[in-house]
């Protein structure tokens, strides 16, 4: 019985960690290059949410068109916060860009805050269950998961196969080299500010999708936490390690609710929360580059 | 030219003067305690974050835990101890030896992991302690859990309901003048010693301090543990014994980490008079835009952090100091 709910919950754990992991390659992908931490992560996904709730309940589509709706959003929030600020920072101490991109993450919330005010938005989007033996799972839930596999399978593609791609990451490796080899190292880091800000706001929908409830403008802190988690366990700065470190979070973090539920006197919820703490601190203390990092 | 024993001390002059008359303008000017009282907070706080953050430059975001266990070592002090017999005001003293133990304890323990780490790295590691610890108490239903520890009772039982609501209404912000005050003379303490050489040289390049001899972990370590058993001291006389209850999300909420950035940002990191001057006008402008516009405050801060952040990053004292170096106020400004 016990092995079921455990079974059941590790494959709910999976297809969220499929949106976790897309939802930390912004996150990776703006450290990766600009060796910046966007501390205003959770901020960025709150948007996303809006959006969706936004194209749900306001137009009335389905929140898959919030997808392209939320990456264009995101990478013209990116551009303009780049351009108003970040770009200034890119050198500056850490303290600078740090408590910039939490500013940001503030504004943001503020302003989402004046236009929908505090309140706990959801919104129902009804598309049929399919029974999986172990467990039911919505067919949004699969959608939020093939989604975001199919956007890390393309940044994956774009990274590889094409000119800016490769470019990026030659920076990303040795952003000097990369200079002297004549490419556009400003160019480069707008690029991916506005794309690593245009990735986690389409996360933000794709959260959404697995949870449609409890959207707020002060939702994002905890994924901002999660994502920090995430991003550490892929190795930061790496966009596919976050992905695969999405997975592997999801699956811890469900598999240890079902075990702490287990304790009696103990608050299971809670408990996972500090549980992921802790391992963002096992993995910083062990092998900072992360599980899957090389270096 | 040498500077002789007590001129070096010089710079306290300007801060005690202007937590004196903080002091005096909310005793003699009836309705002003509870404003007077938030800008000593903010003011105690900005000056013991600066220990750490503007001598080393790191960023912790995980402060304001320490600022909690301080908050429930006065609570546990006197939930668990208001009945022993003869104990009075021992119970508020315990109290607060608590907090200096628990967060002294807590930033052991997360030093040990995060100091080792360094600039975003840190930052991460530090980012989740406030949350972390928060999830550890609901979770594992510790000291009352998500129901908190509301004390005001057991307080008024140990000293008498008299002496309990002057202590938390008047003589708990008196306890964190003086944490601000002590804490300022830690700072130039240190300043003038060789751990603020030693931090200072770490905050310019840590590794060229490293090749040069100098044992960077031992001084950060000792600016982390400073600043993090005053902050116990102020979560302990600001939030316990003022409001006489403690709740986990309230301690552990990481706006307060930030309103500690802001201060010290705005008014100069790594200087002495910078976190009184940012946490008055930080203060100040908090209060007036509350009173004029309720709830856009943080709408309104968040931009002027980006602009102070972008266009001025020494904050206020910084470019004074710049301005007065060599002049004969010089010298009173750190």
């Amino acid at each position: 019985m016990f092995g079921i709910q455990l079974a059941g919950n590790l494959l709910q754990g999976l297809v969220l960690g499929a949106v976790y992991g897309m939802a930390t390659m912004g996150l990776s992908l703006i450290f990766g290059v600009l060796k910046v931490v966007n501390v205003g992560h959770g901020a960025f996904m709150m948007v996303g949410a809006f959006v969706a709730l936004w194209v749900f309940n306001g137009l009335g589509l389905s929140p898959i068109w919030a997808i392209p709706a939320a990456f264009v959003l995101g990478m013209a929030l990116g551009f303009i916060f780049f351009h108003t600020s970040m770009k200034r920072l890119i050198k500056a101490p850490e303290l600078a860009s740090l408590l910039a991109t939490f500013a940001l993450g503030i504004l943001l919330e503020e302003t989402v805050k004046l236009i929908y005010g505090a309140d706990f938005h959801g919104y129902n989007w009804i598309v049929g269950k399919v029974s999986m033996g172990i467990t039911v799972m919505p067919m949004s839930k699969i959608y939020a998961f093939v989604g975001s596999i199919l956007i890390a399978l393309i940044l994956y593609f774009w990274f590889t196969k094409t000119r800016g791609g490769t470019a990026l990451t030659c920076v990303v490796e040795d952003s000097e080299g990369a200079r002297v080899c004549g490419i556009n190292v400003g160019r480069a880091y707008a690029l991916s500010f506005s794309l690593g800000i245009g990735l986690t706001v389409a996360s933000g929908v794709l959260l959404t999708m697995f949870i449609p409830v409890g959207i707020s403008p002060y939702m994002g802190g905890v994924y901002t936490l999660k994502a920090f988690v995430i991003a550490v366990l892929g190795g930061l700065g790496s966009p596919y390690g976050a992905f695969f470190g999405g997975l592997i979070f999801g699956l811890l973090e469900n598999g240890s609710y079902s075990l702490f539920a287990l304790i009696p006197g103990l608050e299971p919820f809670a408990m996972t929360r500090f549980f992921s703490f802790l391992i963002l601190l096992l993995i910083l203390l062990i092998k900072p580059t992360g599980l899957l990092g090389t270096k | 030219m040498k500077e002789s024993k007590i001129t070096k001390y010089y710079p306290l002059i300007p801060v005690c003067a202007t937590y004196l008359a903080l002091f005096i303008i909310g005793e003699s000017v009836p309705g002003m305690w509870q404003l007077v009282a938030m800008l000593a907070f903010y003011c105690a706080i900005g000056q013991a974050f600066n220990i750490f953050l503007g001598m080393t430059g790191y960023v912790d975001f995980g402060y304001v835990a320490f600022m909690g266990v301080g908050a429930y070592g006065m609570a546990l002090s006197v939930e668990r101890l208001h009945m022993v017999e003869g104990i009075g005001m021992g119970v508020v003293f315990l109290g607060l030896l608590l907090a200096v133990v628990l967060a002294t304890l807590l930033s052991l323990a997360v030093g040990a992991v995060a100091l080792r780490l360094r600039g975003a790295y840190f930052a991460i590691a530090t980012i989740g302690v406030n949350e972390g610890f928060r999830y550890l108490i609901e979770g594992a239903k510790l000291w009352g859990g998500s129901e908190g520890i509301v004390f005001y009772g057991q307080l008024a039982k140990a000293l008498g309901s008299e002496t309990a609501s002057q202590v938390s209404t008047f003589w708990a912000d008196v306890f964190v003048f003086l944490i601000a005050f002590m804490a300022a003379c830690i700072t130039i303490v240190y300043m003038r010693s060789k751990i603020g050489y030693a931090l200072t040289a770490l905050r310019e390049d840590e590794d060229a301090a490293k090749v040069m001899g100098i044992n960077v972990t031992k001084y950060k370590i000792i600016a982390f543990i400073t600043s993090a058993s005053v902050a116990g001291l102020i979560g302990a006389a600001g939030w316990a014994l003022k409001l006489t209850n403690v709740f986990p999300p309230q301690v552990f909420e990481i706006h307060y980490t930030v309103e500690c950035i802001i201060i010290v940002l705005l008014g100069g990191a790594g200087t002495l008079l910078g976190p009184p001057v940012g946490a008055l006008v930080y203060g100040l402008a908090k209060y007036w835009l509350s009173v004029i516009i309720p709830g856009f405050q943080l709408f309104i801060f968040a931009p002027i952090i980006l602009v102070v952040i972008v266009v001025f990053p020494e904050g206020i004292m910084g470019l004074v100091k710049k301005r007065w170096r060599g002049t004969g106020l010089g010298k009173f400004i750190e």
